[in-house]
């Protein structure tokens, strides 16, 4: 694998400067992750974590470093607003933080909310675990993960957030990523740690915005971390701008009773890939995640979701659309786990995919690995076309064709939203839906 | 005892009802075997050298040595592959001789395990037929070679070509030359590389133009079965609106040396043609703590090369320590139909990754596949399979369906299928469960008197219904018994 150094992709992010924090561990961890990374290179397709996924295009192109005015870009106000969402405010630039667009003043008791960047001068040692990840390997061929040694050794700012014991932050916080416009294109990295405490609530909205058209790398690793009986629901809206390379990766970790929800829309970027891993590691815990991909035009979205059910009677369901129209691919895989002992595992997964022009393809892989036996595990993919009869049905009461497609395609696509409790966003993401589909 | 009585005579009447058969069993041994293939063994380990000796013995024609060459520099070059999800001791391919003379087996019944007797009697197979299996020296009890003349002459009747490889490239040489290796290319795999170049033996059959075979040549098959050795090659090909139905295996275990068995099927139907394949693999699974058994890595393929043709696929999996395969459709024809039925049950520390490939590339193709997993014991059991919509798959459709069914706490039911889809008239639907027997079912039987072994064979019976539906009939009820003989002790 060492012809992919010679790559112009690898060889511009090796030659970024490390981000120097005066942190021992964390710098020697920045230094490991890149020594990993310049000996593992790119994955490609023939690792079966990115068998439909290809570089090869990505890795001829290479990024300058990080964004020296960040800090001075325009940003337009509206860019940040959603509806039903207005209480804290975290916004970073090109991965560096903004505090002149962020909201944090007046915070509910309980929520701690800072970027990276300043955490990382004051203690940094309650950070220690969660930015030791990925872990260093002596040994080469962790490609699958080469993004992820990436950010650790590149991200220098990132959300910090933090809920206490028992607090329930009744107002939604807002977590934009906004990538601006700039000279050249640029490789930026976020890393953040989320962690809610024992019986803590808290509703997270995660915006990726474009501000101007870019075709800048982003790398985004999140660590959430949800302790004992803490809630969390999580929005995830994906609308960077088109040409955009955008690489993100959730590790959530769920205690006992803990559970997390996740809505995600994909939309925007030329190459996406989320990848989001689950581990329920404590009893009863619940893990449930809504979502849907739509990529068009050349776009290519790719979701990687692993869930792993480590303790007893813990639940797990997976609901996720795709919608893929004229030469775009969508690509899913839906790996869920179960471990020995983790008896009274209740695992669900459905992948529902609307092929819409003959261009486009999608390609999925639910998969199943069981090792105990008091368990209930199904899952289910489909892809396919708009159901004829509906169609017929619409039309036959003066529906047009094309807007009875887009009809359909939308009510498709709008069953992963009904649950989202939020309902000014749920509307919101519905109309953006809405939006993105073709003859509308 | 009672059922095994009832199989029994279901197995004789199919025999029974060819009086020519009937007749050949009354009278007594007159013909001698075929034994010119009576060579000494080659040494172990593998070169250039070994497979010219190895064409040389089986008097191959020089094409034929050059194609084992080729597929054999080719697998020189192949890595082995490791992406199953199989723990495999490392294979030394040197140690292995890849031509070995007939072993001699046990004189008579009396010599043969009382274990494997047993099993035979569980499984109801005929007194005649069991002393063929265990490996006894057949000609006192039965005369298999002159019931396969009397089945020999019918076929070539119709028309039919069904011999043994090594005859086949004597005889038919234009044929063999033209289908063999069209549906596995000789590089295609690590191990179907392999079979190409040290192929021992094994079937061919050919069913001429709007030929419809007049038996099932599992019957045949089944008196017939030859120790075909670990390498085996099956080529069958369906020419326009013929049909034939084969089966391979057996559902009574097969005493067997080998450790390694790498075949390599291909099947051809052309236009209108059907071919329906069954397996039952019952071989060595190793013994309960997991020490040898067989390893069974085969590629099976079809081509549905011609429009409106089929090609079916049915296996029933319980034997070997290590199963790899994955009998796959090329449905190339417009309207082709390829189908895929699966039980695999996995007890003990057995391993089975199997699944099927259904390739779509003309318009109207359908595919259905049906795979039922059971795992007991400590073994581990995975479906694999890959559904791909190419573009000009207009208007095609496939069912997949995968169930997993665990018995026990330490065992794995694994699902791993893959969708590709490029055309947006395709439509492509996958189901899949794991679950065990449910308390509830439990409790409904044994309240009724059930014991609870014969509970959970009947549960894992109903489980398989939908595939041994599709088995010819008397292996289907063979399958049942062989399924509750293989699950014996996973329970309580």
């Amino acid at each position: 694998m060492s012809q992919s150094a010679s790559l112009p992709l690898v060889a511009s992010l090796l030659d970024a400067p490390l981000p120097v924090s005066g942190i021992a561990w964390l710098d020697a961890v920045r230094r490991e992750n890149r020594a990993a990374f310049a000996a593992s290179g790119l994955p490609d397709t023939r690792v079966e974590a990115w068998k439909y996924t290809t570089l090869r295009g990505l890795g001829q192109r290479s990024f300058a470093s990080g964004d020296t005015d960040a800090q001075t870009r325009v940003v337009d106000a509206s860019l940040l607003a959603l509806p039903g969402v207005d209480g804290a405010r975290l916004v970073f630039v090109n991965g560096a933080f903004r505090a002149d667009l962020s909201v944090l003043d007046n915070l509910p008791a309980g929520l701690s909310l800072q970027p990276l960047s300043q955490v990382l001068r004051g203690d940094a040692e309650p950070l220690r675990f969660a930015l030791s990840w990925p872990a260093p390997v002596r040994h080469a061929g962790e490609v699958g993960d080469a993004f992820a040694r990436v950010n650790a050794a590149s991200a220098g700012d990132g959300v910090v957030l933090r809920v206490a014991a028992h607090a329930k932050i009744s107002v939604p916080v807002q977590l934009v990523f906004v990538g601006a416009a700039a000279e050249a294109d640029l490789a930026w990295h976020a890393r953040n740690v989320i962690e809610l405490g024992e019986g803590a609530e808290l509703t997270l909205v995660e915006q990726h915005v474009a501000s101007g058209e870019q075709a800048h790398l982003a790398t985004l690793v999140s660590d959430i971390e949800l302790r004992e009986g803490a809630q969390l629901h999580h929005t995830v809206l994906q609308h960077a701008a088109i040409g955009v390379s955008l690489v993100r990766r959730d590790n959530v970790r769920l205690r006992a009773r803990a559970r997390a929800t996740l809505h995600v829309l994909e939309l925007g970027g030329a190459l996406v890939r989320h990848d989001l891993q689950a581990e329920l590691i404590g009893d009863d815990a619940q893990f449930h995640t809504r979502g849907v991909f739509m990529p068009h035009g050349r776009q290519h979205i790719d979701t990687q979701l692993a869930i792993r059910h480590q303790a007893l009677n813990t639940i797990s369901t997976s609901n996720w659309r795709g919608v893929a129209n004229d030469r775009a691919r969508g690509v899913f895989r839906g790996a869920i786990v179960v471990a020995p002992g983790a008896d009274g595992s209740d695992a669900s997964l459905s992948n529902k995919n609307l092929l819409l022009s003959p261009g486009a393809e999608i390609d999925t892989k639910p998969e199943l690995e069981i090792y105990a036996d008091e368990v209930k595990a199904a899952h289910g993919a489909t892809v396919g076309q708009l159901d004829e009869r509906s169609l017929f049905y619409l039309r036959s009461r003066g529906i047009p064709l094309a807007e009875a497609r887009a009809l359909l395609t939308a009510a498709f696509c709008r069953a992963v939203l009904d649950d989202l409790p939020n309902k000014a966003l749920r509307e919101h993401l519905s109309a953006m839906l809405v939006g993105q589909l073709p003859d509308a | 005892m009672n059922s095994s009585m009832i199989n029994e005579s279901s197995t004789s009447t199919t025999l029974r009802d060819n009086a020519e058969v009937a007749e050949v069993l009354g009278r007594s041994y007159a013909a001698g075997f075929v034994t010119d293939i009576e060579m000494t063994s080659l040494p172990p380990g593998l070169d250039e050298g070994t497979i010219r000796a190895l064409s040389a013995i089986k008097q191959e024609p020089s094409w034929m040595t050059e194609w084992r060459l080729e597929a054999y520099r080719h697998w020189l070059t192949m890595p082995k592959p490791d992406w199953a999800k199989l723990n495999i001791d490392p294979i030394d391919y040197q140690a292995i001789s890849y031509y070995a003379a007939p072993k001699a087996g046990p004189k008579s019944l009396a010599e043969v395990d009382p274990a494997l007797l047993e099993t035979y009697e569980k499984l109801g197979i005929p007194l005649h037929e069991r002393a063929a299996l265990a490996g006894v020296a057949v000609d006192a009890v039965f005369d298999s070679v002159s019931v396969g003349t009397t089945f020999r002459k019918q076929l070539a009747e119709a028309g039919v070509l069904f011999c043994s490889m090594s005859e086949a490239i004597r005889e038919y040489p234009e044929l063999v030359q033209k289908y063999l290796g069209s549906v596995v290319p000789t590089g295609d795999n690590f191990f179907a590389a392999l079979n190409s170049a040290v192929f021992s033996d094994g079937s061919f059959v050919f069913i001429p133009k709007g030929v419809r075979c007049p038996m099932e040549l599992s019957t045949y098959f089944r008196i017939n079965a030859q120790n075909t050795g670990q390498f085996e090659r099956t080529l069958i090909v369906a020419e326009e609106g013929s049909h034939v139905s084969y089966l391979e295996g057996c559902t009574a275990p097969k005493r067997d040396e080998n450790q390694l068995h790498a075949a390599v099927v291909e099947l051809v139907a052309l236009e209108k043609a059907q071919i329906k394949y069954s397996t039952v693999q019952n071989w060595y699974p190793g013994d309960e703590n997991g020490v040898g058994g067989i390893y069974n890595f085969v590629t099976k393929r079809g081509d549905c090369r011609g429009d409106d043709s089929k090609i079916s696929w049915t296996q029933v999996e319980t034997g070997s320590a290590i199963t790899w395969k994955y009998p796959s459709v090329i449905l190339r024809g417009d309207r082709s139909v390829g189908e895929f039925y699966s039980v695999a049950l996995t007890h003990h520390y057995q391993q089975a990754d199997t699944g099927t490939k259904m390739i779509h590339l003309g318009k109207y193709t359908k595919s259905k596949i049906v795979s039922k997993g059971i795992s007991a014991g400590r073994s581990s059991n995975s479906y694999r399979g890959l559904v791909k919509m190419e573009k000009g798959a207009e208007g095609a459709r496939n069912y997949t369906q995968c169930d997993s069914l665990l018995i026990g706490k330490q065992c794995g039911a694994h699902t791993f299928p893959y969708m590709e889809v490029k055309n947006p008239t395709a439509i492509v639907e996958h189901e899949a469960t794991t679950s065990k027997i449910s308390d509830d079912q439990m409790f409904y039987c044994r309240s009724r008197g059930v014991s609870e072994e014969d509970a959970v064979s009947m549960i894992v019976d109903g489980f398989c219904k939908q595939v041994f539906r599709e088995l010819p009939m008397e292996f289907a009820v063979e399958a049942k018994k062989l399924l509750e003989v293989s699950l014996e002790g996973a329970v309580g």
